[in-house]
């Protein structure tokens, strides 16, 4: 069960869910670039607090969590770059200091920023949806097809990966013995069979399709149109604003942002 | 009125040396319901393919003789056109559904061929409802099970509103309950909405009560052709290996010890009739 778990989407109906994914996708980007655009902590830590309400709202905290336990290796190899590297390669090096430490972090943090967001994004759109998307977006409708299909058949081709799996385990093959090489290899007698069956599936599939009509008419209609609601304007009113909002910051105050530990330390003396 | 009518069909699969198909020449009236039969690899499932024209279209290969389906010609129509005319509905229900909800799976036919949206609501709706199937309609398909899967299948074809509709074993990976609710499907979709049906079936003892027009094959051939009763108690399709209706073999058995009911029985109930009036006799 546990291998295609993941691969399921789970079937909400929150306000985001119910949200285009056009805009959201433009809400995404609007993160996207705010997050390139700053490299200090401090407006990275309000970007990251910023999406908080989305995911609650949608009631995906769980999935969300999982998503940045998942990058949290990457996150970590990124903070131990930047931290060393910085302090080596630089022509005048950051001694290891607050500020170092600092930059560190907001590098770590603005890779997270940019997982967060989309992760968001896909664990509050359905597959339906963004295909849809795609198709209202002028992409020629046989790639969405494609995605939609695609993401239809990764459970079964899952659960047909473990049933092969098991199959060959029964006939003595050990998935788990030697070196790495010797694994990957191990994995051959169930790769050749997973490929043959998909390769069946698929044309099975495309009788199933041309039995159905399949490119009868240049000009599709669609069963769905995505329709742009009062809360679609509202996220491109906020996405917008925020986005103004961070151009202006930093067009104008980009180099009076203040490092989080120089506003620290006088509170911790303030403290003495 | 035929519907569906083959002269002379022969065909050879690309790369093959055999003939799946060998001098097939039937004829099916509108309203039928039609059981096709025969052992494994008789060539069913290619006859099928022809009448939908995926043989030749699809499959490519060498194809003799005519196939006339409500009037068009086979091999000079697109299998888009034909689609409008013939449903096929294939013996594998995961792989015929590649939407991510039933709905949109049922709508995917209409769409292909360009129909208003609120028609396709409405076609939709209807094709649901006529499989009974409308309190999954949300659902995607992993989420079913196999006999809902075969239902929606159905719908998808339904939708599109076919005057002939073919069903190539839809029942192979379901358990006898199961099978018997799509045969009821089946059955009413051609009793009230009188769609001419063509059902490949291996167990008649679910499926040949409901026939009106039996065809059994063997080898590409088609050696039995006509009335139920008559193909199910012809020595013949014994010996193909047809598998005859338990009720209708018992009828058989019975006269060879010499008992013979007055009618040929097709299911337990009949049977059960018919014997009790024989013992009456008595
Ligand atoms: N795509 C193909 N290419 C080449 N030969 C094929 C192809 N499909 C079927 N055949 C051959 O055609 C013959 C008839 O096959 P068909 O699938 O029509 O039989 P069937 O009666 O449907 O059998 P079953 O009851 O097993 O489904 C078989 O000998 C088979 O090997
Ligand atoms: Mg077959």
């Amino acid at each position: 069960m546990s291998v295609f778990e993941g691969f399921k989407f789970r079937r909400v109906y929150s306000p985001i869910h119910q949200l285009d994914p056009r805009v959201k996708f433009f809400y995404v980007l609007a993160i996207f670039v705010i997050a390139i655009m700053f490299n200090q902590l401090l407006p990275l830590i309000l970007l990251f607090l910023i999406q908080l309400p989305f995911v609650f709202i949608a009631g995906v905290q769980r999935e969300w969590i999982r998503s940045l336990r998942g990058a949290l290796l990457f996150a970590t190899m990124i903070f131990v770059f930047n931290f060393v590297f910085t302090y080596f390669w630089t022509e005048y090096p950051l001694l290891p200091s607050p500020s170092l430490l600092e930059h560190s972090i907001a590098m770590t943090l603005r890779f997270i920023v940019l997982v967060e967001s989309f992760s968001v994004f896909f664990l509050t759109t359905s597959p339906d949806h963004l295909g849809l998307a795609l198709e209202q977006s002028h992409v020629p409708y046989e790639f969405c097809f494609a995605f939609t299909t695609a993401v239809r058949f990764v459970p079964v081709l899952a659960e047909e990966a473990q049933t092969i799996m098991d199959a060959q385990k029964a006939r003595g093959l050990e998935l788990e013995r030697g070196n790495f090489i010797k694994k990957v290899k191990n994995y051959i007698p169930v790769l050749i069979p997973l490929i043959v069956s998909a390769i069946r599936r698929s044309l099975e599939l495309a009788e199933a399709m041309e039995s159905r009509a399949w490119g009868a008419t240049k000009k599709r209609t669609n069963l769905y149109v995505l329709r742009m609601k009062r809360g679609d304007y509202v996220l491109i009113l906020i996405s917008a604003t925020i986005l103004i909002l961070a151009a202006y910051f930093w067009i104008f105050y980009r180099e009076q942002i203040p490092l989080l530990s120089s506003l620290l330390i006088p509170l911790r003396l303030a403290a003495a | 009125m035929a519907i569906i009518e083959t002269a002379n069909l022969t065909y050879t699969y690309p790369g093959s040396t055999r003939s799946s198909l060998q001098d097939v020449t039937i004829e099916i009236k509108k309203g039928e319901f039609v059981v096709l039969t025969g052992p494994s690899g008789c060539g069913k499932t290619t006859l099928c393919r022809c009448f939908n024209g995926l043989v030749p279209h699809f499959y490519g290969g060498e194809l003799q003789g005519d196939v006339t389906v409500t009037g068009l010609n086979v091999t000079q129509q697109a299998i888009c056109d034909l689609a409008q005319h013939v449903g096929l509905v294939f013996q594998s229900p995961e792989n015929q559904l590649f939407a991510l909800s039933v709905e949109k799976d049922v709508a995917f036919g209409l769409e292909n061929l360009g129909i208003p949206r609120d028609e396709i609501q409405k076609r939709v709706d209807w094709a649901l409802r006529m499989t009974g199937i409308t309190n999954i309609r949300e659902r995607a398909p992993h989420e079913l099970s196999g006999g809902q899967q075969q239902r929606v299948a159905i719908a998808c074809v339904l939708a599109m509103q076919p005057d002939v509709m073919i069903l190539d074993e839809p029942t192979s990976f379901l358990d006898p309950v199961g099978a018997q609710k799509i045969f009821d499907v089946i059955s009413r979709l051609n009793k009230d909405l009188g769609i001419t049906t063509i059902l490949v079936e291996h167990r008649l003892d679910l499926a040949g009560k409901f026939a009106n027009h039996v065809i059994v094959m063997d080898e590409g051939k088609v050696m039995l052709d006509g009335e139920p009763r008559g193909i199910f108690t012809s020595e013949d399709a014994r010996l193909i290996g047809v598998g005859i209706p338990k009720a209708t073999r018992l009828y058989q058995v019975l006269r060879e010890k010499g008992v013979s009911l007055k009618r040929i029985p097709m299911n337990p109930e009949e049977a059960a009739r018919s014997l009790r009036e024989v013992l009456t006799l008595d």
